[in-house]
């Protein structure tokens, strides 16, 4: 009898830690691109990255269906009393932690599309994973601060009456 | 006992004199010594220059939609309050944010226009004029807000602006996705000369209507902030 309670638990035990192995996948949500003037020469993308595995879960490129000349990982920095665009080569995603991407911070930089997609539009972006996988998500065209103060919560009540421009 | 009352004035703190009279100035300060047009703002987030600073003349160029190039200078910002941010239009995040930001800040003392006293001009001015012409560098920023001013001119000019404001900025090169740092311009080789990204300080600058440099908004640039810090500035000013 003990024997099979104990055979029971380090099976749960087994079908745990195959399952976290395996789940090398991030949970994606909020995903949004600016909107941008039609003439824009650059987009930036945005979105919650979730890692409930335990490895970390690195991104290594990003590509997007909207004919654009490139894609690039960024992250703004303050330093030197500049705000700094750094290239990046990667964005990683810690074990049991999340990595958001938005304005002020990392965010996936679209250079030169050949046409700005509208407010409402849905972008197609697929992420390139470190252990040769990749997931694709869908971002919507918003303006904007808006998913950015979702996303932080806003409980100040500072930004929460602040209206939306037209964005004409 | 006598001697433990008696013991008080002989462990009197010489300071204490000298604090209370300071403090007795500071408030006969406050409450007389202030010229009202000398009254400071008490605001939130913007900082007041101690004494506004005059600023050069500028010839910067703004091409109104559907018009043809004119002058932006001094005489444009002329009676008015105006608000400076310097940026590119190939700037993909804190330049799209400053621009939002005060668009919805013009939206809303649009909605309650007695929110201030006068409503300020908007100018973004670009330190890219290598890549950024005045056309569609206007057409850019009309997209956040129509009554934004986008100028620019001769590198020289906007240098020397973003100079006198106190503002920074640097042009930064990429070379297979490492920076690249470069003595002069001359070094620069030629397939690389627009392969650059330009760091650059993200304050908001407030000319007063004497065309002097007044005070400034630093990040965050939370509109209602603003309005409330600019009804401030406005009020104090003679």
């Amino acid at each position: 009898m003990k024997t099979s309670i104990f055979a029971a638990i380090g099976a749960l035990f087994l079908m745990f830690a195959t399952f976290s192995a395996n789940a090398t996948s991030l949970l994606i949500s909020d995903a949004w691109v600016r909107a941008a003037p039609p003439n824009a020469p650059a987009l930036a993308a945005f979105m919650k990255l979730e890692n409930p595995s335990a490895i970390e879960i690195t991104i290594v490129s990003a590509s997007t269906t909207l004919p654009v000349n490139r894609v690039e990982l960024h992250r703004t920095i303050k330093a030197d009393g500049m705000m700094k665009m750094v290239l990046q080569k990667t964005i990683p995603v810690p074990a049991h932690s999340s990595t958001v991407l938005k304005p002020g911070s990392w965010h996936i930089m679209l250079i030169k599309p050949e046409t700005v997609p509208v407010i409402g539009e849905s972008v197609q972006l697929t992420l390139q994973l470190s252990d040769g996988s990749s997931q694709t998500v869908t971002a919507i065209v918003e303006k904007g601060e808006m998913k950015n103060k979702k996303m932080m919560g806003c409980g100040s009540g500072k930004c929460g009456s602040g209206k939306c421009g037209s964005g004409k | 006992m006598n001697t433990a009352i008696f013991k008080k004035p002989i462990n009197f703190d010489p300071l204490l004199l000298i604090r209370l009279v300071g403090l007795l100035l500071i408030i006969t300060g406050l409450t007389t010594g202030c010229n009202p047009s000398d009254k400071k703002a008490v605001t939130e987030s913007a900082t007041l220059l101690p004494k506004a600073k005059q600023i050069e003349n500028f010839n910067l160029i703004h091409h109104a939609q559907g018009q043809s190039s004119g002058k932006f200078n001094k005489e444009s910002i002329m009676d008015n309050w105006s608000m400076f941010f310097f940026g590119y239009t190939r700037c993909p995040d804190i330049c799209p944010t400053a621009l939002y930001m005060m668009s919805t800040m013009m939206r809303q003392i649009e909605d309650n226009p007695t929110a201030v006293k006068q409503i300020p001009q908007i100018i973004f001015v670009s330190v890219d004029p290598q890549q950024d012409k005045p056309e569609a560098l206007q057409e850019f920023v009309s997209f956040f807000h129509p009554a934004i001013i986008g100028t620019t001119g001769e590198q020289s000019v906007v240098d020397k602006l973003v100079r006198e404001v106190g503002a920074i900025y640097q042009r930064v090169y990429y070379l297979n996705e490492n920076v690249v740092v470069f003595e002069n311009q001359d070094s620069i080789p030629e397939q690389l000369k627009n392969a650059y990204l330009i760091d650059h300080s993200a304050a908001i600058y407030l000319f007063n209507p004497d065309g002097d440099l007044h005070a400034i908004f630093p990040m965050p640039h939370e509109p209602e902030v603003m309005i409330r810090d600019l009804a401030a500035i406005q009020q104090a000013w003679h």
